[in-house]
């Protein structure tokens, strides 16, 4: 009996300690290529209700199937999920006679479940693309050319075109960028520790940060900037897709992009880019020794614990900072553009922002031009104005449809960010939102290797160059 | 007569027998024939598909992150081979020593952590590994050897043992239980008299259990290997196969090559090389485990009773010659 009340005990403290054990574990990372904003929670001002959506006159009463991944856990904090989660369900609200069927998944999962569903040419009526897919899938036939719906919506005035670039192929679009717009490169700083070190804001130049580090160093600090590259994807995502076009300007990826032959990831500015990454990472101390081995969510801890004065990625990590900091942080946190490399002849105030997703629609719909008329109104109106007047009024971000809010109502940080993000810098494009998931793998993989100094950066190009041939092929 | 009457009948036995056939075919072999025909396409999803032939698999052959996944793969057999199953006889043995006492405890949290998804376990030794929080560094820095504390989970020197680790503590106990069971069969007479005949424990374990559990340390073994050889979401976890293609294994790379580089055709044929090459380990390994787990008395005997089988066959064959030229 002894012994069984033993057993019992001992086996409720295992099962408490692994729950406990796994409860804190940290989420599995994002993909940086989803600039589909994981955005900062609302601002504490009163919230402005989602407007109503017309209803559609196409006449179709079945169902549509819509698959994304505003889940409701996403949407905690996150404005371009929760403003996407209003949209739908004034939609749904609107017309009454439509069965909306959501599949509604994690961004992990829904990758996952996109492309073995496009494998199987089994896609959703509606569904949301992936800007580095859109070239493949329209190949294979699976998505609908949206282009006389695009350039006809009545809210056609109103969109910002630079964004349908990755849903682009031959001049046509494929989708309607969804979500928000925002940056995957964004330096977020204590500007407090950087006065301390005898610069007024954040250095605009890698030696002076290096400067800067030094100073840290000696004054409490283990290093000046927090990354995180477990994932892989953070390094292009986050760093090198902008730190690249100080490098190589922007005519460099438009000839990527195109596959006019007239660029190459062996040209002697990109292979620049990658010295001067594996440098700062490997050589110089800026960055926190285990870059490798945690991911962006780990490093803006180290941030958020003060470990570092300043730390690299995305929108979606602004969004958790900015909700998470304490103390002084709440005072000093400023935003920055990445400082200019030395040899880097084409810089300016980069930073890669975009709409990595779009909404798409399957070509199976074309079928019943009904149904195809509410689709389109489906995807129109979560694009649209509706959408995009909540997530401007309610949280200061942008979207495919400009909206006009007051910025004046929101607090310092908000205003900062969004002029950070739309207004202060120039726009790049974010490397792994074109061109091809195999590209990109290999050039992710090596760059790990590469900022641990066990392959040259000549190396990573060529094998990048590689890949990118055998796909344009 | 009675025995006839509840003998279900063979309508009956087909319809039960068809219910886990029909699951077995749809879910192993459905899967495994759809690899191989897709393993000779350009696919890269969708509807289209271009027939190359053998085009990706002379591209595996070439493909050297696919052989270095190999090497990575027949590294974590055989370490959990001697990890998982070496470990699990010394524990069996030292748990049914007569000196151990609460031997259900120890067999019950011995196999918890076989229990545990593999994606907590990663996540559980991603902790422990962490160059800040982690526990192998603070007890480095306890022991006063903080010079020491590394990134461990980026250091391509030794990632392969860093991942295996966790493996191997993960399956001990499940090996023991099935070890347990076998060495239970193990008639104590036969252990008692070596003992009165002054067989010391190790002399016990070698010549007495091991060739009794011979069986099941072939079981074992081939559940190892399989696992093994398609060992993937605890690394996947913990490294995503990195620093690089540090800790790259096969079921990883084809699932990177699948899903990542949007290469189905090409992922089918790793599948089908995964399959074929798992066959070959287990097979090749039973062979060896044949090989060595019967002494050289033994083989002479299986010789000699072969031989004399032989020459009984060559007997039989020339009366029944004998026969016929009689008639």
């Amino acid at each position: 009996m002894k012994k069984k009340m033993l057993s019992a005990l001992l086996s409720a403290a295992m099962v408490a300690t692994l729950l406990v054990g796994c409860g804190s574990t940290p989420a599995p990372a994002e993909e940086a290529a989803a600039p589909a904003a994981e955005e900062a929670a609302p601002a504490e001002k009163e919230e402005t209700p989602v407007a109503e959506v017309a209803a559609n006159d196409s006449g179709y009463t079945g169902a549509i199937s819509y698959m994304h991944f505003s889940t409701s856990e996403e949407a905690q904090g996150n404005g371009g999920s929760e403003s996407h989660r209003a949209a739908i369900e004034s939609w749904i609200a609107a017309n009454p006679d439509i069965d909306l069927q959501q599949e509604v998944l994690s961004n992990d999962d829904y990758k996952q479940q996109i492309a073995t569903r496009a494998a199987a040419g089994d896609l959703p009526d509606v569904f949301l693309l992936q800007g580095m897919n859109t070239i493949a899938w329209v190949e294979q036939g699976l998505v609908l050319d949206l282009s006389d719906y695009i350039t006809s919506s009545p809210y056609a005035s109103k969109y910002n075109m630079d964004y349908l670039v990755p849903f682009t192929v031959d001049g046509k679009y494929y989708a309607y960028p969804v979500l928000t717009g925002g940056t995957c490169t964004v330096v977020c700083y204590d500007e407090a520790a950087f006065k301390a070190a005898g610069f007024d804001s954040f250095p605009t130049t890698w030696e002076d940060v290096e400067k800067a580090n030094e100073y840290f160093k000696a004054n409490g600090y283990d290093y000046t900037i927090a990354f995180g590259n477990s994932g892989q994807w953070q390094m292009n995502s986050c760093f090198l897709s902008c730190l690249g076009y100080q490098y190589t300007g922007t005519e460099w990826f438009s000839n990527i992009l195109s596959g006019n032959g007239k660029s190459a990831f062996t040209d002697a500015e990109f292979v620049a880019a990658l010295t001067e990454t594996q440098k700062l990472f490997k050589d110089t101390g800026i960055f926190n020794t285990d870059f490798n081995a945690i991911n962006n969510e780990e490093a803006r801890e180290y941030f958020l614990a003060g470990d570092c004065p300043a730390f690299i990625g995305g929108n979606w990590d602004e969004a958790y900072i900015t909700e998470n900091m304490d103390g002084d942080l709440v005072n000093n946190l400023k935003f920055a553009v990445l400082p200019q490399a030395a040899d880097a002849t084409k810089y300016e105030k980069f930073q890669n922002i975009g709409l990595g997703y779009g909404i798409a629609i399957n070509t199976k719909v074309a079928e019943d031009p009904a149904k195809l008329a509410a689709c389109i109104d489906l995807a129109q109106e979560l694009t649209g104005p509706v959408f995009a007047d909540y997530v401007g009024a309610n949280f200061a971000l942008g979207g495919f449809c400009k909206a006009d809010f007051d910025l004046s109502v929101f607090d310092r940080v908000k205003q900062e960010f969004y002029n950070f993000q739309y207004v202060d810098t120039k726009g790049c494009e974010i490397y792994d939102s074109y061109v091809d998931g195999s590209v990109w793998s290999v050039l992710n993989t090596e760059i790990q290797e590469m900022c641990n100094g066990d392959k040259d950066p000549a190396t990573v190009a060529a094998d990048t160059q590689a890949a990118y041939e055998a796909w344009c092929k | 007569m009675y025995l006839n009457s509840i003998k279900p009948k063979m309508r009956v036995i087909v319809a039960y027998l068809a219910i886990p056939v029909v699951v077995f075919v749809f879910t192993v072999f459905v899967p495994l024939v759809a690899a191989l025909f897709y393993s000779f396409f350009d696919w890269r999803g969708g509807p289209n598909k271009t027939f190359n032939g053998f085009v990706n698999y002379s591209q595996l052959m070439a493909d050297a992150t696919f052989w270095a996944s190999f090497r990575h793969n027949l590294f974590l057999v055989v370490m959990c081979i001697i990890g998982q199953i070496g470990i699990a006889f010394i524990l069996v043995l030292m748990i049914n020593s007569k000196f151990v006492r609460c031997k259900g405890i120890h067999r019950t949290f011995g196999f918890f952590p076989s229990t545990i998804s593999a994606v907590c376990v990663g996540f559980i030794w991603t902790m422990i590994y962490d160059y800040k929080k982690g526990l192998l560094n603070a007890l480095l820095e306890l022991a006063g050897k903080g010079d020491s504390a590394i990134v461990w989970l980026n250091e391509p020197k030794i990632i392969m043992w860093i991942v295996t680790i966790p493996l191997i503590w993960q399956f001990i106990g499940y090996y023991m239980v099935i070890l347990l069971s076998g060495v239970a069969a193990i008639d104590t007479e036969i252990l008692e008299s070596a003992e009165i005949d002054g067989a010391t424990a190790i002399q016990r374990a070698r010549y007495i259990i091991l060739p009794l559990v011979k069986n099941t340390l072939i079981v074992c073994t081939t559940l190892c290997i399989a696992g093994n050889m398609k060992a993937f979401d605890n690394i996947l976890v913990m490294t995503s196969g990195g620093p690089g293609y540090s800790s790259m294994v096969m079921a990883l790379y084809g699932y990177k090559v699948s899903f990542e580089q949007n290469n189905l055709g090409y992922g089918s044929c790793i599948s089908v090389a995964i399959f074929v090459l798992a066959l070959a380990v287990i097979g090749g390994s039973q062979w060896l485990m044949n090989y060595l787990m019967t002494d050289k008395y033994d083989r002479a005997e299986m010789k000699m009773l072969k031989e004399r089988d032989k020459q009984a066959r060559e007997r039989m064959k020339a009366l029944r010659k004998a026969k016929k030229g009689g008639n």
